[in-house]
């Protein structure tokens, strides 16, 4: 756009070297940056066009009032991590049971989101909070929650991580203590 | 010494094709000594001053060179046991007078050996004409022979006249063409016969009565004054080498043979020159104690080991310990200063008593060694020297020996105690013996008097004010006496005194016997197990090790379930031999007896097997060794005792209350070769994995991995077994050259083996016994506790710094180059 009003401009200096402003040309760039234009390179202060704003606007409209899509986007928040599931099942189908680097990223990332997001469940409800089935939605996400870190501990099973066979508590097991003792030999 | 530079070159052979050990480490945790035992001939070398070397021939057929000069070993010749490598004579060395051997004596090689016709032997000697020896005679009870020096060959054999009550003792030769023998009809005369050299015939006989025993020229007559070992013996036989100095008078030097077996080298002017130990080359028992800690390491002990009393002491308590290391280290570090600083002939490394103490993992121990002459010695472990004798008089050579360790270095005021029981075959009655296994000294602690023979002693955990365990002496009457008999620890007794039992095994009856003690300290018979003597004779009877501590408490199945281990501290082992030995009826019985119930947990019966059988007991299994006569072979067995995959009680093992019997599992495998003798390896806390270090015949030991001997070893390889890490069933069992401990110092005629635990979990040592001694440190697990041995401080610590400050000035430069770019 500089090059119009260059060429306008142009053809003012040309006519008196003094750049007088016509009433009714619009300058959609100064004039004194034609000059240094090369030597600095976007510093150029341009005009922007009628009605364009620099900085974001905003949003002063009126919220959208519309019951179903309300409704429809909280249910949308509630049964995220229950449409995750299915994912995570088929990751960890693909990570297979042995103990290597990608299994447990992938088993420790599955039980870390749950739980993060039970933790934040006051922000969540305050997503909610604009529907009346506020309550039943927030029970729906934390089931939901609770399924994947259920999961997560499904998988740490399965790579035989989980403490349940009387092996792992072999090593708490005192030895017995002696009741009666003896001793003797062959007839010396 | 000369000994070494053969040694080195086979071991630079050898290092080539075994890689346990590094060429640097030869030498810096083990250590060997040879021994020759009891000297029986002893002779020198050559008649003048400058002769180095000793001939002797022992009790235990050995022949061997001494350096007279330092006493060590030249060269030594280990002949077979028993009475075929019997040496009779020492001048050319007879054996038997079966044999004739003529050895080269500088390097001890075989010259030519000759088989004489077997009679028993009388006399020998060299017979020479003027000047030269030529020809040796031997002297038998009925005939005289004459062999040539040069090559053994027979010259003439002649039968010497009236044989049968002619007792003919003595040969001699004067050095013309004649050889006299002497001979003694008991009680009546005396008769010469003189044969000539050339070809035996007999020229003239004499006779002539009995004469007086009075006879020699006395060259010399001096008396020699020399200090005598006051821990010592007698001396018991001397062997005196004159010769003529160089300025006409005659010097002597002598070897002096004692009681205790020590040999002592004197020299002229009574001065000893060295001695020799000789009684170690037969050592009974021994015990591995623990050096004492020095006075800033008790003071740590004891100060924590007191119970705490709140937070704000606790702390004091720790500053103040820290103050004490910070005061000794400085001590440490001015003394090394000092010492740097001063000529290196003067800084003196040896090992005296003085300096003991416990160094930081408490790898180094004092050995206890009873000999069966009688003495006792304390050796140090780490460098092997001797740091105290005793003798004890009048111990009878088939005395028992049993050494007691009652109280440990770890109760600091009190001095640590062992206890020597002696008994004496013949009459049965026991003397104690109770000394200090530091010092060497006796204790002056009152001894209980043994009026009656003692059966068999028990140690108890009963422990007195001073920190004593409880010996308690079995008699005939089946009564017990107890020693320390304070009234604390009698107090102690007749309140436990229900739940002690002890077992008495008597292999000529056949019978184990088990006993209970009641509150007077009499006892009750209460269970007996008979074997008939006309089937099977006891052999041995193993109970486990008390200070052993096993680890885990099951062994861990591949499908993740425990399969608990059965046990019984209780348990013995019972070895029974069957008394017909044809190879097709001979059968080693083996039986696990339980020693307070008497109930026999398992039997087992291998036919066709025969010994000698060595076994060990350890844990929960039981490894025996015999040679089966059917395949004539030597196999392994191992036993393992097992409760299921269930404990029946987990916090309590009464044996009056087990109502199920333990599974039993059982392998055998072949072994390659015979086995002198076998032991397991034992550390502090059991997490180490076992190994049992098998002595072989030809002086190696075999240190082999349990691991092999499984009886879970599957013989079809499934996915659990190998979860488990089990090896295939194979029935020979390799021996590998890499598992030797003792790389080329190999032990003559292995007696025992003896393994203590120390303060690391991976290390164990080891000392084995026999005519030599050896001592060394074995690594089942490798070293995981440790740093390796060279491991490179300066190399990592420069390369942290360096990196470090690599870090810190390219940080610093960064910032600059930023805060620059920042500015432009």
């Amino acid at each position: 756009m500089a090059s119009p009003g260059g060429q306008g401009s142009g053809a003012l200096s040309t006519r008196g070297g003094v750049a007088r402003r016509m009433k009714w040309a619009l300058e959609l760039s100064l004039g004194n940056t034609r000059g240094r234009g090369d030597r600095q390179s976007n510093q150029g202060d341009v005009m922007y066009p009628i009605g364009y704003s620099d900085k974001p606007v905003p949003d002063t409209s009126i919220q959208e009032t519309d019951k179903n899509l309300v409704e429809k986007r909280c249910w949308d928040v509630a049964l995220g991590p229950l449409k995750q599931i299915p994912m995570n099942l088929f990751i960890m189908y693909m990570s297979g049971n042995t103990i290597s680097i990608f299994p447990i990223m992938m088993v420790c990332m599955m039980a870390w989101r749950p739980i993060q997001a039970l933790m934040s469940m006051s922000a969540t409800f305050k997503l909610l909070e604009n529907s009346n089935q506020q309550w039943l939605q927030g029970l729906v996400y934390s089931v939901g929650n609770l399924l994947g870190s259920a999961l997560a501990i499904y998988k740490c099973q399965s790579m035989g991580l989980l403490p349940t066979h009387s092996s792992d508590w072999l090593a708490f097991i005192e030895p017995p203590q002696r009741v009666e003792i003896m001793g003797g030999g062959m007839v010396l | 010494m000369a000994k070494l530079v053969p040694l080195l070159a086979v071991f630079f052979y050898l290092v080539c094709v075994s890689e346990a050990v590094f060429e640097d480490q030869v030498g810096k945790f083990d250590w060997r000594r040879q021994y020759v035992g009891k000297v029986l001939f002893a002779s020198f070398d050559s008649p003048s001053q400058s002769s180095k070397k000793l001939f002797v021939a022992t009790d235990k057929n050995i022949f061997a060179s001494l350096n007279s000069r330092t006493g060590d070993l030249f060269w030594r010749h280990v002949d077979k046991m028993g009475p075929e490598g019997a040496v009779d004579t020492l001048l050319v060395n007879a054996q038997d007078g079966r044999l004739l051997r003529s050895w080269d004596t500088n390097v001890g090689g075989l010259n030519w050996e000759v088989v004489l016709d077997t009679g028993s032997f009388q006399a020998a000697c060299f017979v020479g004409i003027q000047d030269t020896v030529k020809h040796v005679a031997v002297l038998k009870k009925t005939a005289i022979s004459l062999h040539y020096l040069s090559n053994g060959h027979q010259k003439w054999v002649e039968n010497l006249p009236d044989s049968d009550t002619v007792k003919y003792q003595a040969v001699y030769s004067g050095g013309g063409e004649e050889v006299f023998v002497l001979g003694m009809v008991p009680h009546s005369h005396l008769t010469i016969t003189v044969y000539s050299l050339e070809d035996g015939e007999i020229i003239r006989q004499v006779t002539g009565p009995q004469l007086s025993a009075d006879s020699g020229r006395r060259l010399l007559d001096t008396t020699v004054i020399f200090p005598l070992d006051a821990n010592g013996g007698k001396p018991q036989k001397l062997y005196v080498h004159a010769f003529l100095k160089k300025d006409d008078s005659v010097g002597y030097r002598v070897l002096v043979q004692t009681e205790d077996h020590a040999l002592t080298f004197i020299q002229q002017p009574g001065r000893v020159v060295w001695t020799r130990e000789e009684a170690l080359a037969d050592v009974v028992t021994m015990e591995m104690v623990d050096l004492p800690l020095t006075g800033t390491q008790a003071e740590l002990e004891g100060e924590f080991g007191k119970k705490a009393d709140g937070l704000l002491p606790m702390v004091m308590k720790r500053l103040s310990s820290q103050v004490i290391l910070l005061q000794a280290w400085m001590a440490h570090l001015w003394k090394l200063f000092y010492e740097a600083r001063k000529p290196r002939s003067q800084i003196k490394n040896e090992v005296t008593i003085e300096t003991l103490s416990r160094d930081e993992f408490n790898l180094q121990k004092m050995m206890v060694m009873v000999t069966a002459s009688g003495k006792l010695f304390g050796i140090d472990s780490k460098s092997g020297t001797i740091l105290w004798k005793h003798y004890l008089e009048n111990v009878q050579p088939n005395a028992a020996f049993k050494l007691i360790v009652q109280r440990t270095t770890a109760h600091f005021p009190h001095p640590p105690q062992c206890t020597l029981l002696i008994k004496d075959k013949d009459t049965g009655l026991a003397t104690l013996h109770v000394f200090n296994p530091i010092f060497g000294r006796k204790s002056q602690i009152s001894l209980p008097a043994l009026p009656r023979p003692i059966l068999q002693s028990l140690l108890l955990p009963v422990i007195d004010q001073d920190y004593a365990k409880c010996l308690l002496l079995v008699d005939d009457q089946y009564k017990v006496t107890a020693f320390p008999s304070t009234k604390n620890v009698m107090q102690q007794l007749q309140e436990m005194a229900s739940s002690i039992f002890f077992y008495l095994v008597d292999s000529e009856q056949g019978t184990l016997s088990g006993f209970r003690l009641r509150k007077d300290l009499s006892s009750e018979l209460i269970w007996e197990v008979v074997l008939p003597t006309e089937v099977q004779k006891i052999v041995a009877v193993k109970g486990k090790r008390p200070s052993e501590h096993v680890h885990s408490q099951g062994r861990v199945m591949g499908d993740r379930s425990v399969l608990y281990k059965y046990l019984n501290p209780n348990l013995l082992a019972v070895v029974t031999e069957s008394t017909d030995t044809h190879p097709e009826r001979a059968f080693v019985g083996m039986f696990l007896v339980d020693g307070v119930t008497g109930r026999i947990i398992h039997e087992a019966v291998q036919r066709k097997a025969r010994g000698p059988i060595h076994f060990v007991h350890s844990e929960n299994w039981v490894v025996y060794e015999y040679w089966n006569t059917k395949s004539r072979r030597n196999e392994f067995s191992v036993l393992e005792l097992f409760e299921g995959t269930e404990l029946y009680n987990s916090t309590v093992f009464s044996s009056l209350d087990r109502p199920h019997l333990p599974q039993v599992l059982q392998q055998s495998y072949i072994f390659p070769s015979p086995i002198t003798t076998m032991e397991a390896t034992l550390t502090e806390k059991g997490i180490t994995s076992r190994h049992l270090l098998v002595g072989l015949p030809s002086g190696a030991i075999l240190s082999l991995p349990k691991m092999f001997l499984d009886p879970r070893r599957p013989e079809v390889v499934n996915e659990h077994s190998r979860e488990e890490n089990l090896i295939p069933y194979a029935p020979e069992m390799p021996i590998r050259t890499e598992w030797f401990i003792n790389y080329n110092q190999t032990i003559s005629r292995l007696k025992g083996i003896y393994t203590a635990p120390s303060g690391l979990e991976s290390t164990c040592l080891v000392v084995a016994y026999g005519l030599d001694i050896y001592q060394t440190r074995v690594y089942p697990s490798k070293q995981f506790d440790v740093l390796k041995d060279d491991y490179d401080y300066v190399l990592i610590s420069s390369v942290l710094f360096a990196l470090f400050f690599a870090t810190m000035i390219s940080k610093r430069l960064a910032e600059v180059k930023l805060l620059n770019r920042a500015w432009r």
